[in-house]
């Protein structure tokens, strides 16, 4: 079993991977990202994910309802960290899969996938806590300046975390951004990542996020019309059901985070597209109580104070 | 610790207060100074607050704590309350934080339990009246003690509570009774004792686990917690803790209490983390973690108060007799010292911090990260993190100091050295924090960049250089640099050095603008630097063309000049189009730097990039900002307004004519200080190219003369400021920024540095190995440098104005240039007839020169007529 097998098997028991584990998977995962595009081509049959934010049990759940990795293809849209307790194993198993099947899964940014915000919303917090030093955190938050920034599925669906821009009307316009940069307070990487599509606005309007926009049925309709596209494919908001399309089916928002910050109550979807495209959510609750092991974490054997 | 009678040992500052009182005035009469507890009032189950004064012990202040919700707290140091008794508002004003916090805690944990008895007592208690009492702890009664515990709802918990804690000796008998089981090995009684234990924990009272962590119960009760019922092996927590875990005394610690206090802490640690780990609730472990936190604040603040344990301490660390081993636990310990001290408040941390640094914690960690012993170093810098979080001035202003610059290279060295394994990207991040100019300004942070440009860029670059291939095999004779040829570990430097490099030096661009500036010019960093898109790690190529942007968002005309005059675009044209058609970040970033030079209209690289690369970048005109380029072109030679009828002639002959450093030269160059027709000069290449090439600035005739002359950053003082004026402003906007950095840089003036002398060998030697551009800007940067004189010498900053107004006559560069200073300039020319060897000797440089010069003058006469005689303001500009 080779060490990066090794490690996901690890991982998988939801133990975080060694500092130098770390470093390692990082400039490995740094070398393939590299070569993604700004909007990642994907095929079908592909299954789409919405956030997970560090709830490593509840993403469990989510393999065992969607398949494991290479025997499914998986596309991940981002905030894989914060809030969750486990955002280390959450973000590091998903990226030791990509390392492993870098042709199986794509992970695309989300807005949590960002220094400022990670320092705020707990991944920083976590990372300090389980290694006792912020290193981890910088290697990681350096990776998500790697992640690619949407994903287009056979040519007929737009997948991003947030959702439009202003700035942005056709896909070729997203390609010329320099992704490798913390995400920005405004312009269009930012409205990505940040914007929600909202039923009662007509064109764009504020959102009260304070980054991004939120926009209207119109502005999917002519979006996905000039760009020959079916629907856009986004995570982003907490939907009760799990997913939720608008827009008379322009755009859907899939959300992966069953009982959401372990307290909203919420079920959790998953979108299976087959290789023809045949749309099919698979909703799915919490991980039970019993099945969260919290594994013991080894305390140092010695020590001065 | 509220105990009373551990009060005087504890009687440390968390606890001390001022009372005060609100008289008939309004006022706030200081009653004095004292340490507060929370203790049972006297012949009563009920708790009040009492504080002794800390002059003659009497007590200053007792108070029944109310259930009524009568108490505030203010700005984390005050709890205040209207009184009942005194009928009035009292207040302790902490000294600490945490201490009023744990106070506060404490009162609302007995406002709950009143709040709770006062419920159970009339609503429960008949119905509950077996919890008047616990039944005496027996075998036989274990099982209705668990059902007791592991049955009552909230309001009896609070009253389990109470009875448990009222019976000194409940814990001693459970625990006798826990030995017992364990002797006769009754495995039911020893799962009942284990869940009465774990029920009484999640009871989650902080008068509880005053009690069980003490030194005589803690190890039993993690003794019972190891017969979990729902855990089929055997679990060996004792064991660990007395076999296995090793208390490290890096120095003897003789206090009993900070020694149980430190023992405490770490037992309280592993039973959250590994024997509760499955079972504490959220709550529990919140408070499990606030008593670890107190804890570590007590045993911080009472050894840092311990001068003679401090003293001991630093004598250790800095005595030559001490064996390595012994050297590193107590770098080891000092790290958990300043690690654990976050536990305090931050003025206590940050005297603290002071004090270490005086008694030379810096000298000990510049000693350690000299170490083999990688996990030293790594501790060092750890420390230092530490020390950066807390205040960056500390540390800034050890390392202005005499002996305080070593610390400095090493840092630089640690950025630069291959750690295996182990992360290191402390040494970036604490660079990082040093050199920057964001935070507060001061003397201290401009020596510390003064001394890093003098000492340490250089050797950054180097290691760039080292392990990228040379320039020359790189450049030279059609040696394809095309994807095929990128180049691996050239001499095992790691990618991640090179990439952290790239990293801080755009962070050098942002946060120094001008000593950069002066820097790469003089020093071709760019072109270095752009040596990394030869590599084969696509993230690398990418971090230089990072490099590349962020230098072109600085909008400095100098350096755009350069980069034409240069012809440094050529690699990233060259990985651009090596990558060919792939969509990743690489095209991304490449055509993000397109889309900027267009959307900016810097029209000078927009002419460059397009005479020079189009037929490289036809291939790719289907993407929109490429054909956004070409668009932009066209358009700026029409309203130049000239013919220049989108000739794009051979490129090569472009670049050729580019190669010239005359322009430079010219800027520099006092005697030119004509009319500027920038555009004129920069594209009259031709005429430029006839001219024998001069050999740059670097000059004999200007000597560094003055005893500050040929600092590469002594510009800093320029009295001279009136004479580096860029030229006159067409572009009022970059030359107002121009303008903007020689202010600021007369600002921090410093003294002129002494070491002018190496400096000066440095920029003869690199004239000598590098090419030829660094003498026209050895060139600038002398003239720079004496024009620092108050008395202008010949070649002061005039030479600028020549650079827009180019226009220079060719003879007039010469004059200080010697030929061989000026090497091959391969950069500047694609046209692989150039060179073919790398570094030639001088002389041959200087035919070959001459050589590609003359070709260049024929070239450049068909090319000319791109270029509008009359240049248009930004062509002006750009000139300069």
């Amino acid at each position: 079993m080779s060490d990066l097998d090794r490690q996901i098997e690890q991982l998988k028991k939801c133990e975080p991977l060694k500092e130098s584990e770390v470093k390692a998977l990082c400039l490995k995962a740094m070398e393939i990202l590299v070569e993604e595009s700004n909007v990642q081509r994907v095929d079908a049959p592909v299954t789409i994910c919405g956030d997970i934010h560090g709830q490593f049990y509840d993403m469990k759940e989510l393999f065992k309802v969607g398949g494991d990795c290479p025997k499914t293809n998986y596309l991940f849209l981002g905030d894989f960290v914060d809030r969750g307790f486990y955002s280390v194993e959450t973000f590091l198993l998903l990226l030791a899969l990509k390392v492993r099947y870098p042709d199986r899964i794509t992970l695309i940014r989300g807005n949590h996938e960002s220094r400022q915000i990670t320092q705020v919303y707990g991944f920083y917090d976590e990372c300090l806590r389980k290694y006792g030093s912020v290193n981890v955190w910088r290697y990681c938050t350096d990776i998500f300046d790697y992640l690619s920034l949407s994903a287009l599925i056979e040519n007929r669906i737009f997948s991003v975390h947030g959702g439009l821009s202003p700035a942005i009307s056709t896909l070729d316009q997203i390609r010329i951004i320099d992704r490798k940069q913390e995400v920005p307070h405004d312009g269009a990487m930012c409205d990505l990542l940040w914007s929600d599509p909202e039923d009662i606005v007509d064109g764009w309007g504020l959102s009260p996020r304070g980054a991004g926009f939120l926009f209207g049925g119109s502005v999917v309709t002519s979006f996905n019309h000039s760009n020959n596209i079916d629907y856009i494919c986004r995570a982003h908001q907490l939907v009760m059901e799990g997913y939720k399309w608008m827009f008379n089916s322009q755009i859907v928002t899939v959300w992966s985070a069953p009982n959401y910050c372990y307290r909203c109550g919420n079920v959790a979807a998953i979108l299976e597209l087959d290789e023809n495209l045949n749309k099919q959510f698979r909703v799915f609750d919490a991980a039970p109580q019993e099945s969260r092991g919290t594994p013991a974490k080894k305390p140092a054997p010695d020590y001065f104070l | 610790m509220g105990a009373p009678e551990k009060s005087q040992v504890n009687a440390n500052s968390m606890q001390r207060v001022k009372v005060y009182r609100l008289n008939g005035d309004g006022k706030w009469d200081d009653q004095g100074t004292g340490h507060v507890t929370v203790d049972y009032l006297e012949r009563s189950e009920e708790l009040g607050l009492f504080v002794i004064d800390e002059e003659d012990n009497e007590t200053l202040l007792l108070h029944r704590i109310s259930s009524d919700d009568i108490y505030r707290k203010q700005e984390d140091t005050i709890i205040s309350w209207r009184d009942p008794e005194y009928s009035t508002e009292l207040a302790l004003s902490f000294q600490e934080t945490t201490g009023c916090s744990y106070i506060w805690d404490h009162i609302c944990t007995a406002q709950r339990n009143l709040h709770f008895s006062a419920l159970s007592n009339e609503t429960f208690h008949s119905v509950n009246s077996e919890l008047r009492e616990l039944p005496a702890l027996e075998l036989s009664t274990l099982p209705l003690i668990l059902k007791t515990v592991v049955e009552s709802g909230i309001a009896d918990q609070m009253r389990l509570t109470e009875l448990i804690l009222s019976d000194q000796e409940f814990f001693r008998k459970l625990m006798d009774l826990f030995k017992i089981c364990e002797d006769i090995e009754n495995l039911d009684g020893l799962h009942m004792i284990y869940k009465i234990v774990k029920g009484i924990i999640l009871l989650n009272s902080p008068q509880v686990f005053e009690k069980i962590f003490g030194d005589e119960l803690i190890m039993d009760i993690i003794g019972s917690l190891e017969y979990d019922p729902e855990v089929h092996h055997d679990q060996h927590h004792r064991n660990f803790l007395k076999e296995h875990v090793v208390f490290k005394e890096a120095i003897p610690i003789k206090d009993p209490l900070v020694l149980s206090k430190i023992h405490q802490t770490y037992r309280v640690g592993f039973l959250k983390d590994v024997v509760l780990a499955r079972v504490a609730d959220e709550a529990t472990t919140a408070n499990l973690n606030s008593i670890i936190h107190a804890n570590n604040a007590i045993v911080v603040s009472l050894l840092k108060d311990d001068s003679t344990f401090i003293q001991e301490l630093f004598a250790r660390l800095k005595s030559p007799s001490i064996s390595a081993e012994s050297k590193k636990n107590l770098v080891y310990f000092l790290h958990e010292f300043c690690s654990l001290s976050k536990s305090l408040q931050m003025v206590q941390q940050l005297r603290l911090f002071r004090d270490l640094m005086n008694e030379g914690i810096f000298d000990i960690i510049t000693d350690a990260l000299q170490s083999e012993d990688k996990k030293l170093v790594l501790t060092g810098t750890d420390i230092l993190i530490l020390f950066l979080n807390q205040d960056p001035n500390l540390l800034r202003s050890y390392v202005v100091r005499q002996e305080g610059v070593i610390l400095l290279g090493l840092l630089v060295k640690g950025m630069i050295t291959d750690f295996g394994e182990d992360m290191n990207c402390q040494f970036l991040e604490i660079l990082r924090s040093l050199l920057d100019s964001y935070t507060l300004a001061g003397a201290q942070r401009d020596n510390i960049i003064e001394i890093f440009y003098e000492k340490y860029l250089g050797q950054l670059i180097d290691v760039i250089t080292a392990s990228c291939p040379s320039e020359g095999v790189a450049q030279s004779s059609g040696k394809s640099v095309g994807s095929s040829g990128r180049i691996g570990n050239q001499n095992g430097t790691k990618p991640e050095i090179l990439f952290n490099i790239c990293e801080l030096l755009c962070f050098c661009v942002l946060h120094h603008p001008f000593r950069i500036k002066c820097n790469f010019l003089l020093n071709n960093v760019i072109d270095k630097v752009l040596l990394v898109t030869q590599r084969r790690e696509k993230y690398l190529v990418v971090a230089a063309v990072r490099f590349f942007r962020t230098i072109l968002s600085r909008h400095d005309e100098h350096l755009i000049n350069h980069v034409v005059k240069n012809n440094l675009l050529k690699p990233i044209v060259d990985a651009f189009v090596g990558n060919g058609s792939r969509y990743n970040l690489l095209n991304s970033a490449v055509l993000d730097l397109f889309e900027y030079i267009r959307k900016e209209n810097l029209k000078s690289l927009l002419r460059y990039i397009v005479d020079t690369f189009w037929n490289q970048l036809v291939n790719f005109e289907y993407l929109a900002s490429i054909h956004a380029l070409k668009v932009k072109y066209e358009q700026s030679l029409e309203n130049c307004g000239t013919k220049g009828t989108g000739n794009v002639s051979d490129p090569r002959k472009r670049i050729d004519e580019r190669a010239l450093e005359k322009e430079e030269e010219d800027y520099f160059n006092e005697d030119s200080d004509e009319e500027d027709t920038a555009s004129a000069s920069m594209l009259n290449t031709q005429k430029v190219e006839s001219q024998p090439i001069l050999s740059n600035g670097v000059t004999p005739s200007h000597p560094p003369s003055s005893p500050r002359a040929g600092g590469l950053v002594d510009y800093d003082d320029d009295d001279d400021d009136e004479d580096y004026r860029p030229p006159p402003r067409k572009q009022p906007e970059t030359s107002d920024e121009d303008e903007g950095t020689m202010e600021s840089l007369r600002l921090k003036r410093k003294p002129a540095s002494a070491d002018n002398k190496p400096e000066v060998s440095k920029m003869q030697r690199i004239g000598k190995n590098s090419k030829s551009k660094d003498g026209v800007f050895a060139a600038l940067c002398s003239t720079l440098s004496q024009a620092v004189l108050p008395k202008k010498t010949a070649c002061t900053m005039d030479t600028t104005h020549t650079a827009d107004g180019n226009q220079i006559s060719v003879e007039e560069n010469h004059e200080n240039k010697p030929d061989s200073d000026r090497n091959k300039s391969d950069s500047s020319t694609t046209s692989d007839e150039n060179h073919g060897e790398e570094e030639p000797a001088a002389s041959k440089i200087c035919s070959d020169r001459l050589h590609s010069n003359s070709d260049n003058g024929q070239l450049g006469g068909e090319d000319s007529p791109l270029i509008p005689p009359k240049s248009s303001p930004e062509m002006a500009v750009n000139g300069s």
